[in-house]
């Protein structure tokens, strides 16, 4: 089976994100990715869309969360890129310290790192490049 | 039983098992469902419900939005000295819950009768 790359530009919304979301994981389904690989891989992408449409583009309808991704029966590479002004990485507090457990949000990143075998933002922050590996 | 259901990944059923609310939640507490698993936890600790148990046995999927409902309810129900339990998590969810640390926070229960004691 060949390498499949697909571009798709969403509004921000959280049930076409879904569809979107459903599609790769159709693709992977179909060529053998391991439960656990699927459910990491969904894990991340709920989280990166969710940054995307809730914190980037701030609910905007009229902006786009655009996700493309290259699968392979190997790996998959998600990128999903808004249309918002970027955050401070750094800036990010640990979700898992004992202040911080109690707060609703914040956890998303963590959980991308901690599912994903890469994840890359890029220096704006408006950008998130993750791969994993199917186990 | 009260059923929240519609053509959606997820579904809530709550019961009342002795002194506790049992919320059982079916599927997958997502982005797009996160929203209703908040609003009826709301909804129980706005009644001040002593004891919330979410049956999780049947709940193959939970993002930070929904453990974001969870954690809300919680402390929420702090303020009147109330509890939420999670019960029967899905392998992959515990590995999830424990990952985020939020072990610390919930008492985690294999059975419906110690998770539904006073």
């Amino acid at each position: 089976m060949a390498t499949q790359e697909k571009t798709t530009a969403i509004p921000s919304d959280f049930h076409l994100a879904r569809k979107a979301e459903d599609e790769l994981l159709a693709e992977l389904a179909r060529r053998g990715y391991s439960k656990g690989s699927l459910f990491s891989i969904k894990l991340a992408l709920e989280e990166g869309l969710n940054n995307a449409i809730k914190h980037g583009n701030r609910l905007d309808p009229k902006k786009i969360v655009e996700l493309s991704y290259q699968v392979s029966k190997d790996c998959v590479v998600i990128r999903i890129t808004d249309q918002g002004s970027g955050f401070d990485l750094g800036a990010v507090p640990d979700p898992t310290s004992d202040e911080n457990l109690e707060k609703p949000c914040g956890r998303g990143i963590m959980l991308m790192r901690a599912y994903m075998d890469e994840v890359h933002f890029n220096a704006d922050g408006n950008q998130v490049r993750m791969m994993k590996r199917n186990t | 039983m009260k059923t929240s259901k519609r053509d959606s990944a997820l579904k809530l059923e709550s019961r009342q098992v002795g002194p506790a609310t049992v919320v059982r939640v079916i599927g997958s507490a997502g982005m797009e469902e996160a929203e209703r698993l908040r609003a009826l936890i709301e909804d129980l600790v706005t009644r001040q419900v002593g004891i919330i148990v979410l049956d999780l046995a049947d709940m193959d999927f939970i993002c930070s939005l929904g453990l974001s409902a969870i954690i809300s309810g919680h402390i929420k129900c702090r303020h009147y000295n109330g509890q939420i339990r999670l019960l029967k998590p899905q392998p992959a969810v515990l590995q999830l819950l424990e990952t985020t640390r939020l072990t610390q926070l919930f008492p985690i229960f294999e059975s419906l009768d110690q998770a539904s004691k006073a």
